[in-house]
């Protein structure tokens, strides 16, 4: 057996000579330039932030307030479970994985850190969430802040536990999505009319502190167990995340968030059981490849038809904001099945073998996401319509208009490809813009423009008439017509152009 | 098409930068035949197999499949497949998906075009229900071919179709290869296998002497 090497030296070294090949004072000129940056952007949008974390007039209800509470709970969770929590850096877990030093050592830093991280987190999102509530007394809010820090180590270590049993984890996801639905009905119920229950009153601090010492007692007593137990988290575990970690920092090091939609989307398959089988015949041949592909992403099916009453809660906001939330919701929706057309559009090897034309192609590609797109939309602004948030009766008919451009949109996105860094830069008074990670970023979206009937109608607050429906069906069916035409040929396979 | 010589290549010229790779490379696959291209690596097969594919434009030079210019459109990739780009696949779909999917497109009935046969030759039977990134670069190299002789066509190029099979794969392979040809398809490969090449049925080829004038 080899002797247990003591990992501080070898950190050190490793810091040394990575130091080494940095210019002198490179380190604290970034620490300058982060700093300006975060006092420059908090100068510019304080009174955002402020409207977002303690805004003048709390409208929120104790219900609500407490289904928002549990909805960035869920969330942190998530969150945490998709990072790891327990992860190292790709060269970590490659050279020093499977080095003889201490596995808990090696994982402490990177725990202590996401543990640090998700308390601030849960700290600020505590904040805002007591801020938009008519409790402002100083005392209760600092303590239900500081409880707030205080859960957030907690589902820190509710994320370790889950991270090293897939039992566990699996019931751990179960939780998070039936808690996340669960606030979300609430928030939306709410914003559908429901009148909640009214709360007995806010605790007085008297009650929250003693509360929270006991909170941060049990949970100091949960961290130093998980400490203790870090080196049993296993290699696949500690891999994958790191395998995370190094996508995530890959993406934004080099502007390209297509490479965590491929990683997210090989995982989803990788852990699927699949069975052969065989779509409707009458179907064309893609449609009924695309018909698979849908019926095998249920859950997520599930979630969009959820996600139909998600519009109600910005509908008492600006109306710009939800004209926006409704064409781009019909573009998440169609993006269900549009995988198959990032394949084909990043390497045409299989559309080669197929043998049909970018039209054939991308028409039929057009069809299954043009039947969830219109879906949503239409289920959507049926809901709208139902609650009265809208004026008028013709909604729905809108949203059957709706969803050919939310899946042209989708399918533009799915086509965009690698982000270009090779075009020139715009010179602006605030700086310096890389415009390949502009334009790739609105391409797809752009084609949203051509809901602009509807969302005139939206933003104004004013009722559909059939002219508005008829304006918006020619603009639809012109404009994703000339989509296909003009991006696509029946003398060439290929889809990338 | 069988008026015309299945590839026909003439004084065809590609460089990477200042390095020539093809200089006046003259070639004729008589359709029907397989030519089967050797030579080390680097000497230039891959490219030439890329430019008669029609996925590289050569420096100079003239190529004709079939009596046309190859081309990317969609008669041309039905009359030829090729195997010279590295395969990829469709997410959420199986093995035998993949394959029935091709088949559909050429307009071939899944439940006639010997499906489970082929996953059986080609020693994927217990692997239909896979995805294929979970196989093994054997595997898919095997799925690759079997995709690739599974639809109609008159034209294959392949690209050291030998690589990760095993022994009995290769013989598979190669005896599937010369099944291919006897049914009256043309055959392009590059191979680092002669006992390969030789019996798939293909003629035998080195990349030198390809070059030249006299090609």
């Amino acid at each position: 057996m080899t002797a247990t090497v003591p990992l501080r030296p070898v950190r050190r070294w490793i810091h040394r000579t990575q130091s080494a090949h940095r210019d002198r004072g490179e380190t604290l000129g970034s620490l300058y330039f982060a700093l300006l940056f975060v006092v420059i952007v908090g100068a510019m949008l304080h009174q955002q932030i402020t409207a977002v974390l303690w805004p003048e007039q709390p409208r929120l209800s104790g219900v609500s307030a407490i289904a928002l509470g549990v909805l960035c709970g869920s969330l942190l969770l998530m969150t945490l479970r998709r990072l790891g929590p327990v992860s190292l850096s790709r060269p970590a877990a490659y050279f020093l994985l499977t080095a003889p030093v201490s596995r808990r050592r090696l994982l402490l830093p990177a725990a202590r850190l996401t543990a640090i991280a998700a308390a601030l987190l849960a700290a600020a999102a505590g904040f805002a969430v007591v801020g938009h509530t008519t409790q402002r007394d100083a005392a209760p809010v600092a303590a239900m802040t500081a409880g707030a820090a205080v859960a957030g180590v907690a589902l820190f270590l509710a994320a370790v536990t889950a991270q090293g049993d897939p039992v566990r984890a699996a019931l751990t996801d179960r939780i998070v999505a039936f808690t996340l639905a669960a606030a979300l009905a609430e928030l939306v119920a709410e914003a559908a009319g429901w009148a909640p229950p009214t709360l007995a009153g806010w605790p007085t601090a008297t009650i929250v502190v003693p509360l929270v010492g006991a909170l941060t007692v049990l949970v100091t007593a949960g961290f130093l167990h998980a400490v203790r137990g870090l080196a049993r988290t296993p290699n696949d575990r500690i891999l994958e995340s790191s395998q995370t970690a190094g996508t995530l920092f890959d993406a934004a090091f080099g502007m390209e968030p297509s490479w965590v939609a491929d990683m997210v989307e090989r995982r989803f398959w990788a852990h699927r059981r699949l069975r052969s089988s065989r779509p409707p015949a009458r179907l064309p041949v893609l449609i009924g490849q695309d018909y698979l592909l849908a019926r095998r992403h249920l859950p997520r099916l599930l979630w969009l038809t959820a996600a139909t009453t998600l519009p109600l809660l910005v509908a008492g906001g600006s109306g710009w904001l939800l004209a926006t939330v409704l064409p781009l919701g019909a573009m998440i929706a169609a993006g269900t099945t549009t995988a198959t057309v990032k394949t084909d559009a990043g390497n045409p090897v299989l559309l080669r073998l197929l043998g049909l034309s970018s039209r054939q192609a991308l028409t039929q590609r057009l069809a299954i996401p043009a039947v969830l797109a219109t879906t949503w939309a239409t289920l959507a602004m049926t809901l709208l319509q139902a609650t009265g948030k809208v004026p008028g009766s013709l909604w729905w008919l809108l949203g059957l208009t709706l969803g050919p451009i939310g899946a042209a949109a989708a399918v533009r996105r799915a086509r965009v490809g690698f982000v270009r860094n090779d075009l020139l830069p715009l010179d602006t008074p605030m700086g310096t813009v890389s415009t390949g990670p502009l334009l790739s970023s609105v391409a797809g979206p752009d084609l949203l423009i051509l809901s602009l009937p509807t969302m005139l109608a939206i933003a104004t607050n004013t009722p559909p008439t059939l002219t508005t429906i008829a304006i918006q069906a020619v603009v639809t069916a012109l404009g994703v017509r000339a989509y296909v035409t003009y991006s696509t040929s029946n003398d060439r396979v290929d889809l990338t152009r | 098409m069988v008026d015309h010589p299945a590839v026909e290549v003439s004084g065809l010229s590609v460089s990477y930068g200042s390095t020539p790779v093809l200089v006046d490379v003259g070639l004729t696959v008589p359709a029907g035949t397989g030519v089967c291209v050797t030579g080390e690596n680097g000497i230039g097969k891959s490219t030439l197999l890329r430019c008669v594919s029609s996925l590289q434009r050569p420096d100079a030079g003239t190529i004709r499949v079939f009596g046309g210019e190859p081309g990317e459109t969609p008669d041309f990739w039905r009359a030829v497949v090729t195997t010279v780009e590295p395969p990829t696949w469709y997410p959420g779909l199986t093995t035998r998906e993949h394959a029935e999917l091709i088949c559909r497109a050429h307009g071939q009935d899944p439940d006639d075009a010997g499906i489970a046969e082929a996953f059986e030759r080609f020693g994927l039977g217990g692997h239909a229900d896979a995805i294929p990134p979970s196989l093994s670069s054997g595997q898919k190299q095997r799925l690759t071919l079997l995709l690739a002789l599974l639809r109609p066509s008159s034209l294959l190029i392949l690209d050291e179709p030998e690589q990760r099979l095993d022994p009995d794969g290769r013989a598979l392979v190669a005896a599937m290869l010369a099944d291919y040809l006897t049914a009256g398809g043309s055959l392009l490969l590059a191979s680092h296998d002669d006992k390969f090449a030789f019996a798939s049925g293909a003629e035998i080829t080195t990349m030198d002497s390809l070059s030249g004038p006299g090609a």
